[in-house]
């Protein structure tokens, strides 16, 4: 029973397995070796491993194992034979021997010959890959670095080793926390790095400023995402430093050139406020709001500088903080600290583009003022300042609770040119002001003008 | 009424703002740099308070450096500072404990309420 067994197994293992004699002969071999190496059991039984199929066994390095190896020793595992067969091609096979000891058989070799030329062609071929990566990655200028699980570097770029002074094998091993002097040590980086794997969460533009031993003081972006490798299953990061140190620097220039000039307008306009308050020390009582009046529309204009250099450059205003802002100066400037009257902002967040700023704040200022000046005779209440989209509109709304105004203490005759100061902003704005509402308390005066950001529409320019 | 130090390398409205505090009551002293406003702080005369802009010639925190060392001559002075650019949270960083400020342009009326400020306990 046990006889049948034995060959029942080693005809199905997918292992080819050979029988030697002590002299090399082939006793046996399973249906595994036939199909593998294309032969039969006439051409195989009875011949001497090296004569076989045209002597295409007779390979050196297995004439180590059979003659110099297996006789000093009971079993060889994982003995590798690389070989061009002439009929199967070039093969890796993984060989183990072992000697049988049984009466009658004394010095028998049985060989399991397996064949890993696939999985040695995939190891190589992703060996190749990687160095190909690696040959990519010493070519970008940008220093990058690709990380273990644990966050050990397994590669980095030449840029990378530059950056921080360091060999291939320095870099190897460590974690980016402990490069340098520890610099990379952020608590907000750390917090970023440990969740591009796990969630596969990437990153960008996080922006690190140091000094380095080599390249001096630089600022980097860093990017991060998880990379895969094929027929791997482990993940790695690959963290790319980029160089933001020139765009950082230009951005810098720009910015303190921007308040170079603004820090010389508002002196300027420093100096017309003064020429105003100058003329205001000599002027008869009932003028001096006037004056006044004057002093807060430079005041408008003067907020814009702040609003414009602190928003992106050449970009959108937010609408909102600078209505803000209007009312904040109005209120300074327009009311005692003992005044019962009260300006608010209630806006959403839309834009304004810079060219329109002005006359925007400039008519929003005409109309807080007329607010302040006729709402309210008994000196309390309170003024808002909204703005909302409506259709494709900016609604802008003045809206007090006072005695309630007539029309042409709101605005006189819009559609013809010249005019008070309403009049003209709205037209400079391309909008129109909407008929107040019936049963309303105070006044409110609505305004509809274009979307304040994007060019003038035609309309706004003909008029 | 006080004594105020008025720090402003524009002339005329450092001028002007002399002539503001001295409608208001106040005596003010002038200085257009940081060196002068120092000799000022270093002499014996009373001064209340130092109202600097911060800009000041080439120096761009001008007035930030001046009110810290001013503050290490006299420990009781108040300060108000005045620029033409924002004041970011930056810029605020630099500022003395306890001190105000006040935009540029700024009307007489601003400028009063700010002294009134300055000068409550």
């Amino acid at each position: 029973m046990s006889e049948i067994a034995a060959s029942d197994i080693v005809e199905t293992v997918p292992s080819a397995l050979i029988t030697l004699d002590r002299n090399l002969i082939i006793t046996s071999a399973n249906r595994a070796f036939y199909q593998t190496f294309r032969t039969n059991r006439s051409e195989t039984e009875g011949c001497m491993i090296y004569d076989l199929g045209n002597r295409q066994w007779d390979i050196p390095a297995l004439r180590t194992l059979l003659e110099s190896v297996i006789p000093h020793r009971a079993s060889v595992e994982g003995f590798e034979v690389e070989h061009d067969f002439p009929l199967i091609g070039l093969r890796t096979m993984l060989v183990n021997a072992r000697k049988i000891y049984r009466a009658g058989n004394e010095g028998s070799i049985l060989l399991a010959i397996e064949d890993v030329s696939e999985e040695r062609a995939a190891r190589k071929e992703s060996k190749r890959a990687w160095q190909l990566t690696q040959s990519i990655v010493d070519t970008i200028r940008d220093p990058l670095v690709v990380l273990e699980n644990d966050m050990t570097v397994v590669t980095a770029s030449n840029a990378f080793l530059n950056m921080f002074g360091i060999t291939q094998a320095e870099a190897y091993g460590r974690r980016v926390s402990e490069l340098g002097q520890h610099q990379w040590d952020v608590p907000a980086l750390r917090h970023l790095m440990e969740k591009v794997l796990p969630e596969n969460k990437p990153f960008e533009n996080f922006e690190i400023e140091d000094v380095f031993p080599v390249l001096g003081r630089r600022v980097f972006n860093l990017n991060a995402r998880k990379i895969s490798q094929p027929g791997n299953h482990a993940h790695r990061m690959l963290l790319v430093f980029e160089d933001i140190t020139d765009r950082k620097q230009r951005e810098r220039d720009a910015l303190s050139l921007a308040n170079e000039i603004s820090h010389r307008i508002k002196n300027n306009l420093q100096i017309i406020v003064g020429l105003i308050a100058f003329e205001v020390r000599s002027t008869p009582k009932p003028c001096v709001q006037g004056y006044r009046s004057m002093q807060t529309r430079i005041g408008a204009i003067a907020q814009l500088y702040d609003l414009i250099s602190h928003s992106s450059r050449g970009g959108a205003v937010a609408m909102d903080a600078y209505l803000k802002e209007i009312a904040h100066t109005m209120s300074a400037s327009l009311l005692d600290s003992t005044s019962n009257i009260t300006i608010d902002v209630d806006a959403e967040a839309l834009e304004i583009d810079p060219e329109r700023a002005v006359p925007f704040g400039l008519l929003v200022n005409e109309l807080t003022t007329n607010a302040i000046k006729h709402a309210f005779p008994k000196g309390k209440g309170h003024v808002v300042l909204g703005a909302r989209k409506v259709d494709n509109e900016v609604e802008l709304t003045v809206a007090d609770d006072g005695v309630g105004q007539t029309r042409s203490e709101v605005v006189k005759t819009p559609e013809t040119r010249g005019a008070d100061y309403v009049a003209i902003f709205v037209r400079q704005l391309g909008g129109s002001i909407l008929p107040a509402r019936d049963g309303e308390p105070g006044t409110v005066v609505r305004i509809r003008l274009p979307l304040l950001v994007g060019p003038p529409t035609v309309e706004g320019l003909a008029a | 009424m006080a004594v105020i130090l008025i720090v402003e390398d524009e002339i005329f409205v450092r001028e002007l703002a002399g002539m503001f505090l001295q409608d208001w009551g106040h005596s003010a002293l002038f200085a257009g740099s940081v060196e002068e406003a120092l000799q000022v702080l270093k002499s014996a005369t009373t001064i209340d308070a130092l109202f600097t802009d911060i800009y000041l010639k080439k120096a761009v925190y001008g007035g930030c450096d001046l009110a810290r060392e001013a503050l290490m001559l006299r420990p009781e002075l108040r300060v108000l500072y005045t620029t033409g650019n924002r004041a970011t949270d930056e810029l605020r960083a630099l500022f003395v404990t306890g001190s105000h400020f006040l935009g540029k342009p700024y009307t007489p009326h601003q400028l009063q309420t700010s002294v009134d400020g300055l000068l409550q306990v």
